[in-house]
């Protein structure tokens, strides 16, 4: 008899660990949401990504490159200066440089135009600060991204395309995972829903906690890529551009959450 | 007569050229991938197979599921003793290694081993099939060449890509398969 109980009371008590287990599994925005919390509690109220919208802001406005300027006259698409809910309009065609151009090579193009950088020159970990600081003021804005120019329309079939572009020794895409087994995890997170969750898109530029890194949507393209066992395609190149503009349509609407803090 | 024939010749090549070059979508999205550089482009090339499952987002139309199984069906090689169940302890290894099979990934093969994915079926006990020769075989042709079966699978062609030998995936047969493999252990 003793035996028994001993025996229900184990049963019972990994069903409920199997099921605090699933919840924490299947929510990892609740865990980011905990993660943040108790980096706020130990730190005093600073959190990783606010340093590098300090020094992206630092970055933005201190005169530098050969033609000594500031960035603050770069146009992101809403005048030259204008900041605010940029980030929610990109990528977008510019008529200066006859590209659809998202935030990290809008970044590249005026610390080359304004400032006078050799492409050669330009310092990644910069751009990614820089997009830190304007993310920053396009926090809880809206996410309008409609491809309306023929250029924009183009880019956005191209990201579709290379969407479900199925190559590489794994015989994988980013549908694949991010369409088809939606929800599935390999490993320990779940693949985000690219076409049906709007928080996915809403939340680059991010901090990892988990690896203690700043990214970008593009260094999120890149690790996938490379997650596949393939060469991760260039900075601020089309591919990564086409992509993000299909995956930020897919987000039209979402209320942005700037900068990303996620696992 | 002969003039006449010769500018049927080119008229028929003219066509021919015509119809073999890809169409300006294709080659834009070709000039796109080109423009990540040329190791990730090198890399976004498809064989034939890995375009249809693209193009048809997975679900190939039925008329051509036939020809496709047989397409994938004639890649799969086998070792050379002929042998499809090989070690269980190599097997595990390859089984769990990222760089090589990695199925844990996606199955559950030794239920002890922790954040096993969810991507695939788990695979605990999977020897209660017993080793008959056609289980041994399906299980080798599937872990080979996971399109012979099913067109357009999530499940990577371990073999046909070469990241699994033959005899590695006899080894990963056995790992499955093999009373002894802790897939199969009594619990």
């Amino acid at each position: 008899m003793g035996r028994f109980w001993r025996l229900v009371g184990a049963v019972a008590l990994a069903l409920f660990s199997l099921m605090v287990l699933a919840q924490e599994e299947d929510d990892p925005a609740k865990e980011a949401e905990k993660q943040k919390k108790q980096l706020l509690e130990q730190s005093g109220g600073i959190l990783p990504s606010d340093l590098y919208v300090e020094q992206g802001e630092q970055l933005f406005k201190a005169k530098r490159g050969p033609k000594n300027a500031s960035l603050e006259a770069c146009d992101f698409g809403r005048g030259p200066g204008k900041l605010e809910g940029v980030v929610g309009r990109l990528p977008r065609y510019f008529f200066d440089t006859r590209r659809v151009e998202d935030l990290d090579s809008r970044i590249r193009t005026c610390m080359i135009r304004l400032q006078g950088f050799k492409p050669e020159e330009i310092s990644r970990s910069e751009v990614v600060a820089i997009a830190f600081y304007i993310a920053s003021l396009s926090n809880e804005q809206p996410v309008v991204v409609r491809p309306l120019m023929p250029q924009e329309k183009k880019l956005y079939e191209l990201g579709e395309r290379l969407f479900y572009l199925r190559a590489g020794p794994r015989d994988m895409g980013c549908a694949t995972c991010h369409v088809t087994y939606v929800g599935k995890r390999a490993g320990v997170l779940p693949y985000s829903d690219l076409l049906k969750d709007k928080r996915a898109a809403s939340h680059w530029p991010a901090f990892r906690y988990s690896n203690d890194q700043a990214w970008t949507m593009a260094d999120r393209i890149r690790a996938c890529y490379a997650n596949l066992g393939m060469p991760a395609p260039d900075f601020y190149s089309e591919p990564i551009i086409a992509l993000t503009l299909f995956m930020n349509v897919q987000a039209n609407g979402a209320r942005m959450d700037l900068p990303g803090f996620i696992r | 007569m002969k003039k006449r024939y010769t500018l049927g010749l080119l008229a028929v090549l003219l066509a021919g050229l015509t119809l073999s070059q890809p169409s300006p979508f294709q080659q834009r999205v070709q000039q796109a991938i080109q423009n990540g550089g040329s190791r990730f482009a090198e890399s976004m090339k498809q064989d034939p197979d890995q375009a249809l499952c693209s193009q048809y987002r997975d679900k190939l139309p039925p008329e051509l599921v036939g020809a496709f199984l047989e397409r994938q069906r004639a890649l799969i090689k086998y070792p050379a003793d002929g042998k499809l169940m090989g070690d269980w302890k190599k097997g595990e290894e390859l089984f769990t290694n990222p760089r090589k099979g990695n199925c844990y990934a996606c199955h559950t093969g030794d239920p002890r081993e922790p954040g096993a994915g969810r991507m695939g079926p788990g695979l605990v006990n999977y020897g209660q099939r017993g080793t008959s020769e056609a289980v041994v075989k399906y299980t080798y042709d599937k872990i080979y060449n996971a399109w012979a079966t099913m067109p357009c699978s999530l499940m990577y062609r371990a073999g046909y890509h070469g990241i699994l030998t033959p005899e590695e995936t006899a080894h990963v047969t056995a790992f499955l398969l093999d009373p002894a493999s802790p897939v199969n252990a009594k619990r």
